[in-house]
């Protein structure tokens, strides 16, 4: 068995695919550093991610399947779901054998275990949108922890840069320890460790206070309905809403 | 009073309007404003009834110099009032907005002094929120029927949608239960409002800059099961509202008993079934391609409880079935019980590179529980062999039996409740549609 390791980033999946092309193998599993355990009977084979060779790769799936399926792997990839990578790969090899048509394949396992993925980190994506909440800290800084399933938080800041852009904020991805921060001018990604505990404002207080009211207010008692209310907004995501603690 | 406790009176007042759409407008941020619309809409919260919070939706009053029977509002009523001022709807929209909880304002009001003063009120807010507020978010804003045409054009130049709410279907009901309102209060602004959006278009056209004029549209809403109106008076109007008006939406809320009155029914609760069957025609008649005319006629005004509108109108028209799902035209794809929208298209992009058998049809997301009695795959039929209308209809029914004991409110996992969002991804709208 064939495992190819790499060091987890997107460039460094697309290396592994430029190597085994150019290598004339197939590997078994392309795993990353972290997930990797070790397996006695597996051959290992560590891959350096290379910048150049990553980006040929990226063109290559640009120019020769389509902009739909590279946006398609990079969804697939953020989604974080062990053994992704092998699909990517298979479906990526589909994809140079018969180029734009790939995606209409809807009836393969392999499209559609990457459709399937790419949906459900869409659905995060669009879901966050919404449920994101920004706190205002005494700084004139509106932050908003959040712990997403798949990692989306550089999906997500482009949206906000367009509508909040007259704010600084800061958009925490507390389970992997990144963020988004943004000056009103232009927004990065960055490790983000945060240790003192937050403190609200009067003012901030105030308007959680508001917010929690109306809430309560606009639910109609005679159709109150927990099971509905957890299928839409999932409990997972409570812990970060105003209005749920 | 406190902002909080108005809050609290003009939220809990403004929680009957079922209408909570974000979408349909593309109104972009400026530099130094604050926000935009999202054109599919977005869910900010789900409430404890499990309905979509999208907007901050809000009573500017609830004083009212009406007395409309089926309304908590009307004049007679001894309730809590409160009156927002224009500032306190600009700050809490844009704080609330500010943190990402709402996607704009929907902003409703009872009837104050008069309908002209009323009306004034709304348009100084919205005025306020996009001049000196510079907000570019959603505002959704209701005309206040009998009110000047000028105020509700000017407020028209602010906002991304109007409504007027029709709420009793027919003149019949309006005399009973609202003997104050008018048909045509209601129907002049709405007709009023038709008219200068395709003005606006127009304009549009042949001037660039042209200011935009409720770019996302109209909608109403109606009540079901307040009046004696049966499902085919509600449908056929619909269907003109969308036709003649060119309404984005109708919505229809169940009649919730909050009062007794003569004129009103007395039901122990909201209609939700009946509601639930409306919005699915609804939904056949916007996307489907299906007539009022086709679903109800004389003999059967009503839905049926036990199935949904499109498999009651697949089995009154059995003979048109099974079809061959490799080679139906879309249309027809579109009728098949099981099939949505997403799975029909689906199955044309598929069917492009293979031919399709039953087993791709499952990976596909059509629900063959219900679509097997009215397709073949390559020839091959997975249905019943006595295919008439009572065995089919029996045969459906049995296959629903789960999905039957939704009645009470309780477990209603269905779309009646769920936003009026258009969601960008397909895979939602089956969730929307509840299958049909
Ligand atoms: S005018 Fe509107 S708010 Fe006033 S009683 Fe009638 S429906 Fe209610």
């Amino acid at each position: 068995m064939l495992y190819y390791i790499y060091d987890g980033s997107f460039d460094g999946l697309l290396t592994c695919i430029y190597e085994a092309y150019y290598r004339k193998e197939i590997p078994e599993k392309i795993v990353s550093k972290e997930d990797y355990q070790g397996n006695l009977l597996s051959r290992e084979i560590h891959i350096d991610t290379n910048d150049e060779k990553a980006k040929r790769v990226y063109d290559s799936i640009k120019n020769k399947i389509s902009k739909q399926s590279l946006e398609n792997v990079f969804y697939t990839y953020l989604a974080e779901i062990p053994d992704l990578e092998i699909w990517i790969y298979k479906y990526l090899k589909l994809g140079w054998k018969i180029g734009r048509s790939i995606d209409l394949n809807l009836t393969d396992d392999r499209v559609l275990k990457i459709h399937k993925t790419r949906l459900s980190v869409d659905r995060e994506r669009h879901r966050m949108l919404g449920l994101i909440r920004f706190r205002l800290l005494d700084e004139n800084i509106y932050y908003a922890p959040f712990e997403p399933q798949f990692n989306i938080v550089g999906l997500i800041a482009p949206h906000f840069a367009e509508r909040l852009s007259d704010q600084n904020w800061i958009i925490h991805d507390v389970k992997r320890g990144i963020g988004a921060v943004y000056n009103k001018e232009e927004w990065i990604i960055r490790d983000i460790d945060l240790k003192k505990d937050m403190e609200y404002g009067d003012e901030e207080i105030r308007y959680q206070k508001l917010w929690k009211e109306y809430f309560k207010s606009i639910a109609i008692k005679n159709r109150i309905n927990p099971r509905l209310q957890k299928s839409n907004m999932p409990m997972k995501y409570w812990r970060y809403l105003v209005e749920k603690n | 009073m406190e902002t909080l406790d108005k809050l609290k009176i003009l939220a809990d007042a403004a929680k009957y309007d079922v209408s909570c759409s974000s979408s349909g407008s593309t109104r972009k941020n400026k530099k130094g404003g604050v926000g935009n619309a999202h054109t599919s809409g977005i869910c900010h919260s789900w409430s404890d009834d499990g309905r979509c919070i999208s907007l901050l939706k809000i009573l500017f009053t609830n004083y009212c110099i009406y007395d409309c029977a089926y309304c908590v509002n009307r004049a007679t009523n001894d309730l809590p009032r409160a009156a927002f001022t224009p500032d306190e709807v600009v700050k809490l929209t844009i704080n609330f907005y500010r943190r990402n909880y709402i996607e704009g304002l929907f902003l409703s009001s009872a009837i104050y002094k008069s309908p002209n003063y009323t009306m004034e009120l709304l348009l100084q807010t919205v005025k306020k929120l996009r001049e000196e507020w510079k907000f570019n978010g959603y505002i959704h804003l209701k005309a206040i029927p009998g009110a000047d045409q000028t105020l509700i054009e000017r407020a028209g130049e602010y906002v991304d949608r109007m409504s007027v709410n029709i709420e009793l279907p027919s003149t019949n009901g309006l005399r009973l239960l609202a003997p104050q309102k008018k048909r045509e209060s209601i129907i002049k602004p709405m007709g009023l409002i038709t008219s200068k959006i395709f003005q606006n278009i127009e304009n549009k056209r042949k001037f660039k800059f042209s200011p935009s004029f409720v770019p996302a549209g109209q909608s109403t809403q109606l009540i079901v099961g307040a009046t004696r109106d049966n499902d085919m008076n509600i449908l056929t109007l619909s269907e003109a509202l969308y036709k003649q008006f060119k309404l984005k939406r109708v919505y229809y809320s169940a009649y919730i008993p909050i009062a007794s009155h003569p004129n009103l029914p007395s039901i122990s609760g909201p209609p939700l079934l009946r509601e639930h069957r409306i919005y699915q025609a609804d939904w056949l008649l916007r996307f489907y391609g299906f007539k009022a005319k086709e679903l109800l006629d004389i003999e059967n005004p009503n839905f049926d409880e036990d199935l949904d509108p499109k498999c009651c109108w697949a089995v009154r028209n059995i003979h048109l079935f099974p079809v061959e799902v490799n080679r139906v035209d879309y249309q027809m794809l579109l009728r098949v019980p099981g099939i949505g929208m997403k799975s029909a298209k689906r199955i044309i992009t598929a069917r492009r590179s293979s031919n399709l058998n039953y087993e791709d049809l499952k990976k596909i997301g059509v629900v063959l529980k219900r679509a097997k009695y009215f397709i073949t795959c390559k020839g091959k039929f997975y249905g019943i062999k006595d295919m008439r209308e009572d065995t089919v209809k029996r045969s459906l029914i049995m296959g629903n039996i789960k999905r039957k004991n939704i009645n009470d409110g309780e477990q209603l996992t269905i779309f009646s409740l769920y936003p009026s969002l258009i969601l960008p991804m397909e895979e939602n709208m089956t969730k929307i549609t509840g299958e049909l």
